[in-house]
């Protein structure tokens, strides 16, 4: 079910906030369960059945590496746990890209599996990963009701895009966590930012890429003009999905970490993945980075720890080559960045290093969206002259000027500019009075106007489902 | 204690009116059909066991939702609204307005398409016409955005390139050319097409290359239609249009005719009056969406018969061209195919004439 729809905004979400309310708090995460399961299976009734024996899995093998803490078997018990979360992410994610990549490098032609992807697979099989190996780690007891970490692992808020959030995050929560006015008033508006994000920027930026996608005669300012419409689309869907999942978090009394940090500011492409997706970075950086020895380590080690954190990272988005490309752009950058430039770029004025970033993270997000390799270098290079393409058409200008006032303004809503705007304006007394009173007025001009959005709409898609 | 006082009336009022849509959604009557967009809409799936499980279940119910949402009219005019006025969008759901007048986007040419019909056109010909002695005529009507596309910037197929391409394709046709004889105000402004009491050049310069021209008196009565005409394009986009009025014209010929309709087998008049009040009031001009129609024109002072393979646009110049015709046939291959044509119609001596507008042509697929 996509949080985006008149089935959740208008049937599961308010139907399960009257029961969550209306139940007494030591039935609370039973209700969140089930309205979890419900939501999940609700887009995949049959992919059901394997979250559910991740969970059971998991749930069994934690309790026994808590039992054999300190022994070898524990160990065991982990290793185990992590490879049948592998495997089960390998077989449905993986599996046909590697025998795709045998056939062609043998010349043999096994027949592909073609099974579908259980949606949020991977955000679902990371979290539960974490709270193994945090048990493993004694940073965490492991969880002796299996309501609590099924709740944890299936919680609707988060569960099919993010963010990982990591157990001992929520693990108190699970326990006991407070309810108040305060904090649905600020969940509430926190989703309702979040879904305007997604439904009036995001899926705009998007009909504007399906439109290039889609036209025949194509120009070097067309190009740009999709290669930022889709930088844009991503962070806004990705954002606006993880806005949504804190905010309906904070309703329930939770509190999950922030998953982005104004990426687009970054000066560096080091600045620039702590804002972004901070919650698989961090995951890789806590499971995978450090230890594998992080950055104390010599250089060769480095080289090869750093190259194989982003390759994964790539590998994660999805199964193809582009997405393993992508993360290797980024290591490459980044060690170049850590071993060579980081005192070169300190004297290199903010502006140019701010530039170089966007133009960085634009070409690559090319790459991320190109179906293949072949394409994305096509596209690039369009970008810059190659392929003899015209500058603009009537069919450019037109969606420059259809799309131009939505490109700006949400490239200005990715800064931190409106936050300031409002942080200054908090300041003052009178906007303060002036700021609750517009605060439900603008939650329900919102509601109305992205209702409108979506019973019109034919293009409402979430990029991150996929991954 | 204030501010907490401020946090219960926000969440109450946001969370009140949100419940409030939800539950006049629960309750809502399904409706069958939506009038401004013309078409059905989704109703309550059936929750069955197979459905569930293959998520067909899930999938048919958010169209529902989506289709039978309370007020969905008003709602999607706040879309259109905001995109098209506060985002400053050229476009709401491809659809575009200059001076008033609604166009939607069509581009680019696809000559495939506009090949397919040509060839589409060729074999029937080849098949009924070619070994006769009735003459062939080709005419194409361009759609709002000949007129008001590149004009403002608006993106628009090759006109002229398909144009030469019917041309090439149907060289066994006399070509007769009426892009001169409209301009923008001939079409009506929230619909996509031609006003009828606005297409005498066109029924002149038809009429004259036919070469009934004589016997057409252009003496018609305007009967106005008393109640607003909003046409397709003012339902797809939503946006706040300027209504039109349909005007149907009329004299001794259309008054006396009578039209036979091969798919119901019943008799009727030129004008179907009671679809003024229908789902489409366009539909007044020959009943709209039909096969095969015959027109009996028993006050004819000729006995030449004209055959129009046509499209919509077709319904309301038909009625204009009676006087010069005892009978006028009219086939639309969209709804019948053109294999069968030979169980109704024998081609001996006629004048048959191809009239086709652009967005047709451009999406051939549709012709059968």
């Amino acid at each position: 079910m996509l949080f985006s729809s008149i089935t959740f905004l208008y049937y599961f979400l308010p139907i399960f906030l009257i029961l969550y309310f209306l139940t007494p708090k030591k039935g609370k995460n039973l209700v969140l369960m089930i309205a979890s399961l419900v939501f999940y299976g609700w887009g995949e009734p049959v992919y059901l059945l394997f979250m559910l024996l991740s969970v059971g899995v998991h749930y069994v093998l934690a309790l026994l590496i808590e039992r054999h803490q300190g022994r070898k078997l524990a160990r065991f018990w982990l290793v185990l746990a992590v490879t049948f979360s592998l495997a089960l992410l390998g077989y449905f994610k993986y599996a046909d890209f590697f025998i795709q990549n045998f056939n062609a490098v043998t010349g043999m032609s096994l027949p592909l599996l073609k099974v579908a992807l259980p949606i949020g697979i991977s955000f679902y099989t990371f979290q539960i990963m974490s709270y193994t190996i945090d048990v493993y780690r004694q940073e965490t007891p492991a969880q002796r009701s299996i309501i609590k970490l099924t709740t944890y692992v299936s919680m609707f808020p988060q569960l099919i895009a993010g963010p990982i959030v990591r157990y001992v995050d929520v693990a108190a929560g699970l326990d006991e966590r407070e309810h108040s006015f305060a904090k649905v008033r600020s969940g509430l508006r926190r989703f309702m930012v979040g879904l305007a994000k997604k439904v009036i920027l995001a899926n705009s930026l998007g009909e504007l890429c399906q439109v290039f996608l889609k036209t025949p005669d194509q120009t070097v300012l067309f190009h740009w003009l999709y290669a930022v419409a889709f930088t844009l689309q991503i962070y806004f869907d990705f954002s606006g999905y993880s806005d949504m999942a804190i905010g309906l978090g904070r309703i329930l009394g939770f509190e999950f970490l922030e998953n982005f940090n104004y990426p687009f500011i970054s000066k560096s492409i080091t600045e620039f993945w702590r804002r972004w997706h901070i919650s698989l970075s961090s995951w890789f950086r806590d499971y995978l980075y450090i230890p594998l020895g992080g950055s104390r380590v010599g250089r060769g080690r480095l080289v090869f720890n750093i190259l194989l954190v982003w390759l994964l990272t790539g590998f994660w988005h999805g199964a193809a080559w582009n997405f393993i490309v992508w993360g290797l752009i980024f290591a490459v950058l980044l060690l170049v960045e850590k071993l060579w430039l980081s005192s070169f770029l300190e004297k290199v004025p903010a502006w140019i290093r701010h530039v170089f970033v966007l133009l960085v993270v634009l070409l690559s997000f090319v790459v991320f969206d190109a179906p293949d390799l072949a394409l994305a270098g096509q596209r690039i290079g369009a970008m810059f002259g190659a392929g003899k393409l015209p500058w603009a058409d009537t069919v450019t200008y037109y969606y420059l000027r259809s799309y131009g006032l939505i490109i700006v303004l949400a490239a200005v809503c990715s800064t931190p500019l409106v936050k300031m705007a409002f942080e200054k304006l908090r300041a003052r007394a009178w906007a303060e009075k002036a700021l609750a009173v517009a605060e439900p007025i603008v939650s329900i001009v919102f509601l109305l106007v992205i209702t409108g959005y979506l019973v019109d709409s034919s293009f409402n898609p979430f990029l991150y489902f996929r991954f | 204690m204030k501010l907490k006082k401020t946090d219960f009336i926000i969440v109450a009022v946001v969370l009140l009116l949100w419940l409030l849509l939800a539950l006049v959604a629960w309750i809502n009557p399904s409706q069958e059909i939506s009038l401004s967009e013309r078409r059905l809409l989704q109703q309550a799936p059936k929750l069955e066991p197979d459905s569930v499980a293959s998520g067909q279940f899930m999938r048919d119910f958010e169209d529902y939702a989506k289709d039978q949402f309370p007020a969905r009219d008003t709602f999607r005019s706040f879309k259109a609204i905001s995109r098209y006025y506060v985002l400053a969008q050229a476009d709401n759901n491809d659809i575009y307005i200059v001076d008033g007048y609604a166009s939607k986007l069509e581009f680019p040419l696809k000559e495939n398409s506009v090949n397919k019909a040509a060839a589409k056109f060729r074999a029937i010909y080849e098949e009924y016409i070619k070994d006769t002695d009735s003459k062939v005529y080709l005419s194409v009507i361009p759609d709002k955005n000949y007129y008001l596309a590149e004009k403002h910037g608006y993106p628009a197929m090759d006109y002229d390139r398909l144009f030469s391409l019917m041309q090439e394709g149907m060289d066994f046709a006399e070509y007769i050319d009426i892009t001169g004889e409209l301009t923008i105000e001939d079409y009506y402004k929230s619909d996509l097409h031609w006003k009828q009491e606005n297409i005498a050049a066109v029924v002149d310069k038809i009429a004259g290359v036919l070469g009934v021209s004589d016997q057409l008196t252009g003496n018609f009565s305007d009967q106005v239609h008393d109640k607003v005409f909003s046409g397709v394009y003012a339902g797809q986009s939503a946006l706040p249009l300027q209504p039109d009025r349909i005007v149907y014209l009329t004299n001794d010929a259309t008054e006396n005719s009578i039209v036979y309709n091969a798919e119901t087998e019943l008799y009727g008049p030129v004008y179907d009056l009671e679809k003024l009040g229908g789902r489409d009031p366009y539909d007044v001009y020959l009943s709209g969406a039909v096969p095969l129609l015959v027109i009996e024109n028993p006050t004819a002072a000729t006995d030449r018969e004209l055959v129009i393979f046509r499209d919509s646009f077709a319904s309301s110049l038909a009625p204009l061209l009676l006087e010069g015709y005892a009978k006028i046939t009219l086939i639309d291959i969209r709804y019948i195919n053109s294999s069968l044509i030979g169980n109704y119609i024998s081609f001996s001596n006629q004048d048959v004439l191809f009239l086709y507008n652009t967005l047709i042509l451009n999406s051939s697929e549709m012709l059968k």
